[in-house]
């Protein structure tokens, strides 16, 4: 369908008296036919500006928007074709659900009656609506709000879809449900998708890739396996990832190991320079209590979760704490003395002063 | 315990009705004083014939007083004082709530330091203003002075109004293809009716309540009932019935106007502080 390409976008924010403010510096980005990309990052890192600058609803400091080929940079937000699914929803409180979609059919063709009304009933069967075609908003549930929302950006047949964080404001069953609609929905009619999220889980899930922002700077872009499986720095490895991965600065040392503390040593994955100042990665879920062997330690505490467990754990001379997943049947006491081993190849490895991986 | 919160009840009724007498007692006086006959005026016992007579002579445009005119100047400066600021205010609200721009923050200041300033301030200079451009004495005048005290009232109860309302509502109706001026059409403002119809009724009191502008800058034609009514004290000899009947008429319209749109007044009024 709808190819849509971020050509070095920056936007700056001036105002007198103020030093200007850049929350997006350079961003290029190529979304294929139909893709969903997930745009994750922490509040403040753009990623807003980014979709805002998108739907037409901010200006463009510099750099261009390229939809199917064609730049919409200096276009309005009404002759853009973009729609956006809200994170309030945006629904009009006085008008039905029915209404609602309607109303935005009729700014574009004043509005033949009978094909308006085949259009809402075709979109709201698609997402399930139909039952609710004559409730007021306030009286539907979150879930219900948020396909509601999602309806009316779709039904003007967009070339391009923004979703600003679409399920942060359901609770975790409604979560789990809306998350399958809407990859569902955005499978069958195959739009072109944006999805702009804080939240690492929304973004793993429903994206066929992820760019990682950090201060207006794309971090990584990659499938949720290679952000998962190789960061491409500290932000990166630190913000994706629950419970979050134990970094903990240490030395390089000989036959590619690195010191944790004087008598503390762990596995790399590649050789390091020895002497040089590191930060080895580990997530909790790679470390195990199980083996013989592997580094002494000492449990501070543990929380059993049923279907999991984490322990936090002391190893002799480190100062972080080392946080690991257990599995269902682990039973720790408070000071229990544990040996935790890391597998090498899953260990990461990153420059301590640069963030970089090494690996 | 009973006897206890029974006398505390008592006690309570009695200081309501201590507090329902003082507040309703000039009232009281002044309707008495408009039933009774001119020769009964100054006696101080209750019983007396009441008589129509002072609201006959009010609205029939006798002692040379034209009442009846005053009334209907207070209607056409006031209505047209209301939708003047309206007109203006609405957008300038709207405006202000949603984008900052240069000095926007002086202006709303500015417009509101017109509330707070007592009008003698300025009534001496705007006099001379209006002898020189003609405008003493019109309708034209009258309305543009009172938007001093009616366009800050709208600008600013209106101002919260619209920035309670989440701009993604008017964001959406651009998504979907709506102008600026369609969305704040379609969109903005009959989300807002209530807090229109809430300040327009303040606005259209305080206009008509209005004292010092119709003093100053009226004289006869453009006059307004609170400075007409007391034209019956003047003369050789004060006419307090024919005041007290003037008086009490020109209550009406704001009182029937309060009470038709009392529905919407609560619902106005409290719209503000419940954020959907």
């Amino acid at each position: 369908m709808t190819e849509l390409e971020l050509r070095d976008l920056r936007k700056t924010y001036r105002s007198r008296g103020r030093p200007p403010v850049t929350a997006v510096r350079g961003l290029d980005l190529t979304l294929r036919s139909g893709e969903l990309l997930g745009l994750l990052g922490p509040s403040g890192c753009g990623k807003s500006t980014t979709l805002r600058m998108i739907a037409g609803l901010e200006t463009v400091t510099d750099g261009d928007i390229l939809v199917a080929g064609k730049s919409v940079t200096a276009l309005p937000a009404q002759a853009r074709n973009i729609g956006v699914a809200f994170e309030n929803y945006a629904l009009y409180p006085p008008l039905t659900v029915a209404e609602n979609l309607a109303f935005g059919l009729r700014a574009r063709r004043g509005g033949d009656r009978r094909e308006v009304a085949g259009k809402v009933a075709d979109m709201a069967a698609r997402v399930d609506l139909t039952p609710l075609l004559d409730s007021h908003p306030a009286t539907l549930s979150s879930g219900q709000k948020q396909r509601v929302c999602l309806a009316r950006a779709l039904i003007r047949e967009p070339d391009v879809l923004l979703l600003d964080e679409p399920l942060s404001h359901l609770d975790a069953a409604q979560r789990d449900t809306t998350r399958r609609e809407l990859k569902r929905i955005q499978r069958d009619l195959g739009h072109t998708t944006i999805l702009v999220t804080h939240d690492q889980e929304e973004a793993l899930s429903l994206a066929d890739r992820i760019a990682v922002m950090r201060d207006g700077v794309i971090q990584q872009l990659g499938t949720p396996y290679e952000i998962y499986d190789s960061p491409a720095n500290l932000f990166v490895a630190d913000f994706v990832g629950e419970p979050a991965i134990n970094l903990l600065p240490a030395v390089a040392d000989e036959d590619a190991h690195a010191r944790l503390s004087g008598s503390v040593r762990v596995a790399l994955p590649v050789p390091v320079p020895p002497g040089r100042e590191i930060v080895v990665g580990i997530r909790p879920e790679d470390l195990s209590l199980t083996g013989a062997e592997g580094l002494p330690a000492r449990v501070v505490a543990h929380e059993p979760l049923l279907e999991a467990g984490i322990a936090t754990l002391a190893l002799a001379g480190v100062e972080r704490p080392l946080v690991v997943l257990t599995g269902p049947e682990v039973r720790l006491s408070h000071d229990e003395a544990v040996r935790v081993t890391a597998d090498a190849r899953l260990t990461h490895v990153f420059d301590a002063e640069t963030g970089d991986s090494l690996r | 315990m009973t006897v206890r919160k029974r006398l505390l009840g008592v006690l309570a009724d009695a200081a309501l009705i201590l507090y329902f007498v003082f507040a309703l007692f000039p009232i009281a006086w002044m309707v008495i004083l408009s039933l009774k006959p001119a020769n009964q005026l100054f006696s101080t016992y209750f019983s007396f014939t009441p008589t129509l007579g002072s609201y006959r002579t009010v609205l029939g445009d006798s002692e040379g007083i034209p009442f009846v005119r005053f009334f209907v100047n207070s209607l056409v400066v006031s209505v047209g004082a209301v939708a003047l600021s309206l007109l203006v205010g609405l957008p300038a609200a709207y405006a202000s709530a949603r984008w900052r721009f240069k000095g926007s923050e002086n202006l709303m200041f500015t417009l509101l330091s017109f509330r707070f300033a007592p009008e003698l301030t300025v009534i001496i200079p705007l006099f001379v203003l209006y002898q020189k451009l003609g405008l003493f004495d019109t309708y034209v005048g009258m309305i543009w002075v009172l938007q001093l005290v009616t366009l800050p009232l709208i600008v600013w109860i209106m101002r919260s109004y619209f920035a309670d309302l989440t701009p993604e509502l008017e964001q959406a109706a651009l998504l979907d293809g709506y102008t600026r001026k369609q969305a704040f059409f379609k969109v903005a403002l009959p989300l807002v009716k209530p807090g229109v119809a809430a300040v327009s009724l303040l606005a259209f009191i305080f206009a008509w309540n209005n004292f010092v502008f119709p003093l100053i800058l009226t004289s006869n034609e453009a006059q307004t009932v609170t400075v007409g009514a007391l034209s019956f004290l003047g003369g050789d000899r004060p006419k307090y019935n024919l005041t007290a009947a003037a008086a009490l008429v020109s209550v009406v319209p704001p009182l029937l106007l309060a009470l038709t749109i009392q529905r919407y007044l609560v619902r106005g009024l409290s719209f503000g502080a419940v954020k959907s």
